[in-house]
């Protein structure tokens, strides 16, 4: 016993808090031996009284500053900001209820209210002081989460803030969310659209490299056609796991282009071994609105949805060298493979288990050799053709014995 | 943007694979996640391998649980590979092949060392996956390839040359293989001749085979005589494959070699 009351002496003096020690006592004794509490839990509620009664908020251990959100620098930062709210997004989960970007005259970042914080939700265009939250970061990039011991107040003055405006990218130099951007890109792919809240998706590239791109039905925009090059006008980019796409919304404009704009990256090729055939491969479902894989039938970005099937593999080759991950897509795979999305879902359904397609898709690919050439896109190629390596001739095999001799 | 990335698998010759007895982590800090790397007698530094050959045997050793291992054969020798409890795809697989067979293993270098100091070298498989035979010579080529490029960055780097500047700037690629050649050399004093013959008895044996399946009768005058190392399949004796023909440098690059063997010789012992 008179362990823990000095425990909670100790602590309570770190918060300059002076309590007699038999107070803390008979608060104590009372707990554990009328209430039969445990000895952490008395503690703890020990504690936390004498905290409140002195007017310490418990959760708010670390003192948050004001500060400006180009002045955010590393994660696990307590702090105030006056910021405007440029963008809100749809929330991937039901934990977060609010995601989007405020801004303020320094700069602009993303922010995530989550559910549990029970806050008031934020108005676009609206601007407020945010206190107490925390930063964040994943792969560099700074974010700023609303939780429960933060607060909201909207401010009457208007904060200075705008998306920021860049004229004329290059789809390569896209490597930051909610920026607006104009290209000149050519549609080189266009997905079936799932959703009723996307009217086009697909992909586009310029000679730097290739993007996805998603048009919104609420857009109103007229439908782009593949193999056609256009000057895109006002386009939002926005980033998922590193990777990014850009978005077309009812300010966004598209020119038909005169000339044809080369796209750079369809060049890629790469042969070598095929070394792996990773999880998400074979038979799998897709979110019905974004096309994205689904995680035991939930999509990262809507949630649980009722997904539909698609066939397709996420496979390594490797020549020795170097890596290079590869997706190869429904069509090209019920090629390489000799199995339709049908006679997967068949054999799924006798074995009670999509993996059984991954499997097949092993046997047939692992360890040997191929030639692929398509788009490259992220760390991906995305394959068009697939080739299995021409057989050794001896004519091979005698240049190569033929470049050992030579030295 | 950087993150994590993938090992390459290396391509190296069983014969090159199994002289190897340098094994590092690599990283400033050398904590116990660090990756596990082994440098071969030519320089590959390799955490991961992958090799084409055939399964000439392959047993279940585990005592509880299953935990399999296979002997994989290519022109320049035999090593083991392994698959257990952790490998659960790889051990399935393995368990239902039949030897012998052609296969493709990827997997990473294991370095054992025994009570009495010897060095034993084996792959502990990631995957195994049945092949063809056009595959296996697929991956002979490649291996060869390999190995040539890595002689190339050691004769460039020269047996002694301690200056470490970067006189050698040849389009040095992402990780250094001359540097990994440098070390190579100051661990193995390794004897480029000795390798370039090996490489060249794999492509010789491989081109025998070739044309045999042409029956194309008179190719063979071509072959040379180390062309007769053991035809891949069953085949694997330990005995002469190696100390035959004209092995134009003495052994003492690798001293461990022959005790190597000797041990192997044990692991043999229950094969039929």
């Amino acid at each position: 016993m008179k362990e823990l009351v000095d425990q909670i002496s100790a602590r309570l003096r770190d918060q300059k808090i002076e309590v007699p020690e038999e107070e803390i006592a008979s608060r104590l004794k009372k707990l554990i031996e009328d209430f039969r509490v445990p000895e952490g839990e008395a503690r703890r509620s020990v504690l936390n009284y004498f905290l409140k009664e002195h007017g310490v908020t418990f959760p708010a251990r670390a003192s948050s500053e004001k500060v400006k959100i180009s002045e955010i620098a590393g994660p696990g930062r307590w702090v105030d900001l006056e910021v405007k709210v440029l963008d809100l997004w749809e929330p991937a989960t039901e934990a977060i209820s609010q995601t989007g970007l405020i801004g303020d005259g320094s700069g602009s970042m993303k922010f995530v209210k989550w559910t549990k914080s029970e806050l008031p939700d934020l108005e676009l265009g609206k601007s407020y002081r945010l206190k107490r939250v925390v930063t964040d970061e994943f792969q560099g990039r700074f974010s700023v989460k609303l939780n429960r011991t933060s607060q909201i107040e909207p401010l009457e003055k208007e904060v200075e803030a705008q998306l920021k405006r860049v004229q004329s990218m290059k789809v390569v130099e896209i490597n930051e969310p909610g920026l607006w951007v104009d290209l000149k890109v050519k549609v080189t792919q266009l997905w079936e659209a799932n959703s009723e809240a996307i009217s086009q998706s697909g992909l586009i590239g310029d000679e730097t490299g290739s993007i996805k791109f998603v048009k919104w039905a609420k857009a109103d925009l007229p439908d782009l056609e593949e193999g056609k090059s256009y000057h895109l006008l006002n386009l939002v980019t926005d980033e998922f796991q590193g990777r990014f796409s850009v978005k077309l919304n009812r300010t966004s404009k598209i020119e038909l282009l005169d000339v044809d704009v080369e796209v750079g990256s369809q060049a890629a090729e790469f042969a070598g071994a095929l070394v792996d055939v990773q999880k998400g491969s074979g038979l799998i479902k897709r979110c019905p609105v974004c096309k994205r894989s689904l995680a035991k039938g939930v999509c990262s970005e809507h949630g649980k949805v009722e997904g539909t099937y698609d066939l397709r593999i996420k496979a390594v080759m490797d020549d020795g060298r170097r890596v290079q991950d590869v997706l190869i897509n429904r069509e090209t795979t019920e090629r390489l493979v000799g199995l339709t999305l049908d006679e997967a879902k068949q054999m799924a359904m006798e074995a009670l288990d999509h993996e059984v397609v991954r499997s097949l898709i092993e046997g047939k690919l692992v360890g040997r050799y191929f030639s692929v050439t398509g788009p490259r896109v992220d760390r991906y190629l995305l394959v068009e053709t697939i080739n299995e390596a021409q057989p050794v001739t001896i004519a091979d095999v005698d240049e190569l014995i033929a470049a050992m001799e030579v030295n | 943007m950087a993150g994590f990335s993938r090992e390459v698998a290396r391509r190296i010759f069983i014969e090159e694979l199994k002289s190897s007895n340098y094994s590092f982590r690599d990283g400033e800090d050398q904590h116990q996640y660090a990756p596990q790397y082994l440098l071969t007698p030519t320089g590959a530094k390799c955490n991961r391998v992958f090799v084409v050959g055939t399964l000439t045997e392959k047993d279940d050793i585990g005592s509880d649980a299953e935990y399999w291992r296979g002997r994989i054969v290519d022109p320049t020798g035999s090593i083991l590979i392994y698959a257990g409890q952790y490998q659960p795809e790889a051990a399935q697989i393995l368990a239902n092949i039949e030897a012998p067979a052609f296969v493709a293993v990827v997997g990473k270098p294991n370095l054992y060392q025994t009570e009495d100091g010897n060095i034993i070298i084996s792959v502990r498989a990631e995957s195994i996956q049945r092949v063809d035979e056009a595959t296996r010579d697929q991956w002979i080529m490649d291996a060869a390839r390999r190995t040539l490029e890595r002689l190339k960055a050691l004769w460039s780097a020269g047996p002694v040359s301690v200056s470490s500047d970067f006189s050698t700037a040849d389009k040095t690629p992402a990780s250094l293989p001359v540097q990994d050649g440098q070390r190579a050399l100051e661990h193995y004093h390794t004897d480029v001749e000795h390798y370039r013959q090996m490489v060249i008895r794999a492509l010789s044996s491989l081109r025998g085979d070739l044309s045999e399946d042409r029956s194309k009768p008179k190719a063979e005058t071509a072959t040379k005589p180390e062309a007769k190392v053991e035809p891949p399949l069953e085949a694997e004796k330990p005995g002469p494959r190696r100390s035959k023909p004209k092995k134009s440098s003495p052994l003492n690059a690798w001293p461990e070699q022959e005790n190597e063997e000797e041990v192997e010789t044990f692991n043999l012992g229950k094969k039929s």
